[in-house]
C-alpha cells in the first residue's frame, strides 16, 4: 500500500534527522544563549576568539534570541526537566537572576570556588548569590547616561554644562525648548516598555519591594515621585516620538529622528554603529526632585553569564571563564570601547581605555564619566518578581499619559502586581 | 445611470477594493524581501535591490535546510497519520452504525468545543514527564486524532457505495482489506482534499510547537519567522524572505489544486 | 442502515476501526481536560503544587488582568465576528450573480488570505502598521492624518489593528462557505421573487439569509471558538500590549505558565473559563438559530 511505503520512508527520514541532531552536540562545543549580537553576543565572541588563540580546539557557538525568548526557553525547559535543548552558558539579566536561582535550585552550577569573587563589583556578586553559593560570571553594568546629539542641542543653545546636575522638570523644559527650536523630539519612547521609569526609580534608591521582599508600591513616596516625573514626560508629547519595539526605538536615534537616548551604557555599540562620529556626547541623567538620597545616576539592565549544571563541558567553560572573563584586562578594554560594555571586573577599570577620550563622543572622557556615575548608583535589591511588576506598571502607562489620577494608578499597579506575584 | 448599472458599478467597486486589499499584503511581502529593514519600517512599497543580501543574511542566521526539513517532516508525518486514523474512524462510524457508536459520535461533537488553550498546560506537563519535550513526537502525537477530519470522512463515507463492500465480502476480503483495497481507491479525491487541509493545518501550527520545540535545530519555519521578527534587533528584510518561504508551500498547493483545496475546506460541513 | 444486520464480527470490526482515534482522543484530550480540572484546584509555583481548594477561583475574581483579557476577548468576538460574517455574506452574494465578469479572479483574490499561516500574516501586519510604516505613510500622504496614528502605542488603535488583521485573514474563508451554499439554492426561488416584484435587498434578507442559516450558524460557531482561542496574532503583532489592551485569554494562560513565575494551577483555572465560554456561546447560538425556524 502507498501509505505504508510512505510511512517506511518517513521513518528512515526520521532516523536520519535524529542522527543529525546527535552530531551537533559533540564535546568541546560551548553553546551560549544571549540576546544582542551587537553587544553581549559580540563580547562573548571576542572572549572566545582570545581564548581560542591558545586553545585551538576550543569552539563556542553563540545563539541570539530575544531576551524574552531566552527566559521563556530556559523556564520551559527547566520546569519540564528536559535538558537536551539547554545551552552550556546562558546570559541572564540581573533583574531575573534571583528568580531563576531560587525557582530552579540545582539548575545552575555554583562557581563559588571557581573564582575569586572579591575581584568583581560587590553588587554583581550579591545578586547572583543564594545562601553561601555564588553562581554567575559577572558581566556588564547597566549604568545609565543621557546620550545626546551635541550638534542638535548645540543648535538649540545648550552646552554640556547646562545638562549637568539637573532635575527631570528642567529636563522637560530643555526638551520642549529643543523641540521648538530644532523640530526634533528629545527621545523615542515605547509605552509598552517601562524601562525608563525603572531608571528613574532606581536613581532614588528605592524599588518595588521592601527589605522583606514584600510589595512596596502604595505608600512608597519615592515610587510616587518617580512615577509623577515619568508621567510628566509622557504627557509632554512634543518631547518624544512614540515608537513600538526595540528596532523602532533605536532606529529613531540612529536615523536622526530624535536628539537623544536616555538608557544604559550598553547602547554605545548601537550608537557607534550609526557612524556619526563627533555628533554625540553623554551627560548624567536628570534627578528625581524631592526624594532624599536621589541621585543623578542609575542603572538599567546589566546581566551576567551562568553555567548550567546540565552542561557536558563544565571544566572547559570554567577554564575559559577564568582565563578571559576573570583576568584579561585587555579584553575588557576592547569590549568597553567597541561595545560599551562596562565590565564588573574591578581591575579592568584601571585599564587604559577607561582613562581615554573617545573621539566618537567629541573627545569626551566618557568612560571616566561612566565610572564615576557607576559609583553613585544607589543599590537596590531586585527581588524575584521584577518583570511581573514591570508588566503591572506598563498596564497603567497609557492611562497616565492621558491624564489619569496618579494615586489611583498606583493602587491599580499594586493590585495587579499582587495577583502576578502570588 | 439606471438602477441596475449603478448596482453593478457598486458591485465591481466593492469587489475590486476587497480584492486589492486582500492581495496587497502579499505584494508587500514580496516587495519587502527586496528592501532593507530600515526601508520596510519606513513604509517603502517599491522594489529595492537588497533581495540577495537578505537571502544571504537569512541563510547565515538560520539553518534553512534543517528548518524546512522540520516543517515538512512534522507536517507530512502528521498528515499521513491523521488521514489513516480519521478515515478509519469515519469508515467505522458510518459503515458499522450502532446505538453505542452514535452516542460516542455525539460525544465527539461536544469535544469540538474543547479549546487547545485548555489542554496545553496538562499536555506540557505530560510530555515533560515523558521526557519528550523538544521532540517531533510531542508535536505529532496530539495532532493525529483530529475531530474535524473524522467528521469530514464520516460525511464523505455516506457517498461510498455499499454494493462495493458487499461484493468484496463475497470475494472473501477481510474488513481491513476492504478498507485498504476498495474504500481507499474509491475515496481518492476525498483523501486528496483532506491531505491539503491537514497539511496546511500542521504546517501553520504555532502555539504547541512554540511550547514544545526549544532548540534552533528543531524549530519549524513558522517558529523561525516568529523568532526572527521578535529578535532584539530584527532585520525585516530577512524576515520577509523567510515569510515568503513559509507561505510558498501552501500557496503553491492552493494554486495547483484549487478545486480540491476548496472541497477540503468545505468538507466537514454539509 | 439496518442495525439488525450487524453481526458479532461486524460489531468488532466497527469498534476496531474507530479504536485508534478514540484511544488517541482519550490520551490527548479527555485525560488532559480532566487533569486540568483537577489542577485548577491546585496552587503553588512551578512543579511544587498543593491542594488549594477554591483559592484559584477567588484569585480569578480579584485579578484585573484576567478581567481585562476576558473583556478583550469578548470585545474581539462581539465586534470582529459580525463584521466579518456580514462582509463575507455580501461578497458571496455579489460573486454569485451570474452576469459578473472576472468572477474567478475576484474569488481567488479575496480567498487568498486564508492560505497564509497565522504567524506569517501577523508579521506582515506588524510591519505594515509600524510607527513610520506603510499604513501611516499612506494616511499622511492622503491627508487623513497629520503625524500618523500611534497604532501599537494606543490601546484603542491596537485593538483596531488586531480586528483588521483577523478580518483580513478570515473573510474570504467564510465567503467560500456561503458561496458553496448559495450555489445550492434553487434559482427559481429568485425568479419567482423577481416576478413578485420583491427588491434585491429584500431578497437578500427574506430569501438568502434564511436559506443560508445553517451555514451562517456553522461559521459563526467556528469563528466564536477561533476568537476565544486567539493567540498567534496578538502574540506576533502586539504581544498583548499596550497596557494589556490586546491581551487574550489564551495568551494570559501562556504567560502564566511560561513567561511569569509558572502558576500551572491558576493557568488551568483560566483555561476552564474558555471551556465554559465556548460551551455557553455555542449553546446560545444554536438556540437562537433554532428558535427562529
Amino acid at each position: 500500500m502507498t501509505n505504508t511505503a510512505l510511512l517506511k520512508r518517513a521513518t528512515t527520514l526520521g532516523l536520519g534527522a535524529s542522527l543529525l541532531a546527535m552530531t551537533s552536540a559533540f564535546a568541546g562545543d560551548l553553546n551560549v544563549w544571549a540576546w544582542d549580537p551587537n553587544f553581549n553576543g559580540a563580547a562573548m565572541n571576542k572572549a572566545a576568539e582570545i581564548y581560542k588563540a591558545d586553545h585551538p580546539e576550543f569552539n563556542l557557538t553563540f545563539n541570539a534570541f530575544s531576551r524574552e525568548e531566552v527566559e521563556q526557553k530556559l523556564q520551559t525547559q527547566l520546569a519540564s526537566g528536559t535538558i537536551d535543548g539547554l545551552p552550556d552558558i546562558v546570559l541572564i539579566e540581573d533583574y531575573s537572576a534571583q528568580k531563576f536561582l531560587l525557582s530552579f535550585p540545582g539548575a545552575f552550577e555554583p562557581l563559588t570556588n571557581a573564582f575569586d569573587y572579591t575581584q568583581f563589583a560587590d553588587y554583581k556578586v550579591a545578586l547572583a548569590t543564594v545562601g553561601s553559593e555564588t553562581y554567575s560570571v559577572p558581566f556588564d553594568s547597566g549604568v545609565t547616561g543621557w546620550f545626546y546629539r551635541s550638534d542638535i542641542l548645540g543648535e538649540a543653545g545648550y552646552s554640556a554644562a547646562d545638562l549637568e546636575n539637573i532635575t527631570w522638570d528642567r529636563f522637560i523644559e530643555i526638551a520642549k525648548d529643543v523641540a521648538a527650536k530644532t523640530g526634533k523630539p528629545m527621545l523615542s519612547l515605547d509605552i509598552n516598555d517601562p524601562g525608563m521609569f525603572v531608571i528613574l526609580l532606581q536613581s532614588t534608591g528605592h524599588w518595588f519591594f521592601d527589605e522583606n521582599g514584600e510589595l512596596d508600591i502604595v505608600g512608597n513616596e519615592a515610587f510616587k515621585a518617580a512615577l509623577a516625573d515619568y508621567t510628566e514626560i509622557l504627557q509632554a508629547k512634543e518631547i518624544y516620538k512614540p515608537v513600538s519595539g526595540w528596532a523602532e526605538y533605536t532606529g529613531a536615534f540612529t536615523g536622526g529622528d530624535v536628539a537623544a537616548a536616555l538608557t544604559g551604557v550598553w547602547i554605545t555599540g548601537t550608537i557607534k554603529a550609526a557612524d556619526m562620529p563627533g555628533q554625540w556626547a553623554v551627560a548624567p541623567i536628570p534627578r528625581v526632585d524631592g526624594v532624599e538620597g536621589a541621585t543623578n545616576a542609575s542603572n538599567l539592565g546589566g546581566s551576567s553569564w551562568y553555567l548550567l549544571t546540565s552542561s557536558q563541558n563544565k571544566d572547559e567553560a570554567k577554564a575559559f571563564f577564568n582565563d578571559v572573563w576573570a583576568s584579561n584586562i585587555d579584553f575588557y578594554q576592547d569590549i568597553l570601547v567597541g561595545q560599551g560594555a562596562v565590565g564588573s571586573l574591578l581591575a579592568s577599570r584601571e585599564g587604559a581605555a577607561y582613562q581615554s577620550n573617545d573621539d566618537y563622543f567629541g573627545g569626551q572622557a566618557v568612560w571616566q564619566d561612566f565610572s564615576n556615575w557607576l559609583g553613585q548608583i544607589p543599590g537596590v535589591d531586585y527581588g524575584i518578581f521584577t518583570y511581573e511588576v514591570r508588566s503591572a506598571i506598563a498596564t497603567q502607562l497609557p492611562a497616565l499619559a492621558d491624564g489619569a489620577d496618579l494615586d489611583e494608578a498606583i493602587e491599580k499597579i499594586e493590585a495587579e502586581a499582587r495577583v502576578l506575584t502570588q | 445611470m439606471t438602477n441596475r448599472s449603478l448596482l453593478s458599478f457598486v458591485q465591481y467597486g466593492v469587489l475590486s477594493v476587497a480584492a486589492f486589499l486582500s492581495v496587497f499584503p502579499f505584494f508587500w511581502m514580496v516587495v519587502g524581501a527586496t528592501n532593507t529593514s530600515a526601508d520596510i519600517i519606513k513604509g517603502k512599497a517599491t522594489f529595492g535591490s537588497n533581495l540577495w543580501t537578505n537571502i544571504v543574511n537569512l541563510n547565515a542566521q538560520v539553518d534553512l535546510p534543517r528548518v524546512l526539513f522540520n516543517s515538512f517532516y512534522i507536517a507530512i508525518i502528521s498528515t499521513i497519520l491523521t488521514l489513516v486514523v480519521a478515515s478509519a474512524a469515519g469508515y467505522g462510524f458510518e459503515i458499522f452504525r450502532s446505538k453505542a457508536r452514535e452516542r460516542l459520535f455525539g460525544g465527539l461533537l461536544l469535544m469540538l468545543s474543547i479549546p487547545f488553550a485548555a489542554l496545553m498546560v496538562p499536555l506540557f506537563i505530560m510530555f515533560a514527564n515523558a521526557g519528550l519535550i523538544n521532540t517531533y513526537s510531542a508535536i505529532i502525537a496530539p495532532s493525529v486524532a483530529n475531530i474535524f477530519v473524522i467528521f469530514y470522512f464520516r460525511q464523505a463515507t455516506k457517498a461510498f457505495p455499499h454494493e462495493l463492500r458487499d461484493a468484496a465480502k463475497i470475494d472473501g476480503l477481510k474488513e481491513y482489506q476492504i478498507f485498504a483495497r476498495v474504500y481507499f481507491p474509491v475515496m481518492r479525491s476525498t483523501y486528496a482534499a483532506a491531505t491539503i487541509i491537514v497539511f496546511m493545518l500542521n504546517w501553520n501550527n504555532y502555539l504547541w510547537p512554540l511550547i514544545v520545540l526549544q532548540t534552533n535545530e528543531m524549530k519549524t519555519m513558522v517558529l523561525t519567522i516568529s523568532s526572527l521578527a521578535s529578535a532584539y534587533t530584527p532585520d525585516f528584510g530577512v524576515v520577509m524572505v523567510a515569510t515568503i518561504l513559509t507561505t510558498l508551500p501552501t500557496l503553491i498547493i492552493f494554486f495547483l489544486l484549487q478545486r480540491l483545496f476548496v472541497q477540503g475546506m468545505l468538507g466537514s460541513v454539509k | 442502515m439496518a442495525q439488525t444486520r450487524l453481526g458479532r464480527n461486524e460489531n468488532i470490526s466497527g469498534w476496531a476501526f474507530i479504536a485508534p482515534a478514540m484511544v488517541l482522543l482519550g490520551i490527548f484530550m479527555i485525560w488532559p481536560i480532566l487533569w486540568s480540572l483537577w489542577m485548577s484546584f491546585q496552587t503553588g509555583r512551578g512543579m511544587n503544587m498543593s491542594f488549594g481548594g477554591l483559592s484559584n477561583i477567588i484569585r480569578l475574581t480579584e485579578d484585573p488582568i484576567f478581567v481585562k483579557a476576558l473583556g478583550n476577548t469578548l470585545t474581539f468576538l462581539a465586534i470582529q465576528v459580525p463584521i466579518m460574517i456580514m462582509m463575507a455574506l455580501i461578497f458571496a452574494v455579489m460573486l454569485n450573480s451570474p452576469r459578473l465578469r472576472f468572477r474567478g479572479l475576484f474569488r481567488t483574490a479575496i480567498f487568498l488570505p486564508a492560505v497564509t499561516s497565522l504567524v506569517a500574516y501577523s508579521i506582515l501586519f506588524k510591519s505594515l502598521f509600524s510607527t513610520d510604516g506603510f499604513v501611516n505613510a499612506s494616511l499622511i500622504a492622503l491627508g487623513l492624518s497629520e503625524r500618523g496614528v500611534n497604532w501599537m502605542g494606543d490601546p484603542f488603535y491596537a485593538k483596531i489593528v488586531i480586528i483588521t488583521a483577523i478580518t483580513w485573514r478570515w473573510t474570504g474563508y467564510n465567503m467560500i462557505f456561503y458561496l458553496a451554499a448559495l450555489q445550492n439554492i434553487d434559482k427559481s426561488i429568485y425568479e419567482a421573487a423577481r416576478i413578485d416584484g420583491i427588491p434585491a435587498h429584500a431578497q437578500f434578507f427574506k430569501i438568502t439569509v434564511p436559506m443560508l442559516k445553517p451555514v451562517i450558524l456553522f461559521t459563526t460557531i467556528m469563528s466564536t471558538i477561533g476568537t476565544l482561542q486567539l493567540f498567534d496574532e496578538v502574540q506576533n503583532i502586539t504581544l498583548g500590549g499596550p497596557a494589556n489592551a490586546t491581551l487574550t485569554l489564551s495568551q494570559y494562560i501562556y504567560n502564566l505558565t511560561f513567561r511569569f513565575m509558572p502558576s500551572f494551577g491558576y493557568a488551568a483555572t483560566v483555561s476552564y473559563v474558555i471551556v465554559v465560554l465556548v460551551a455557553i456561546l455555542s449553546f446560545v447560538q444554536f438556540y437562537v438559530a433554532r428558535d427562529r425556524k
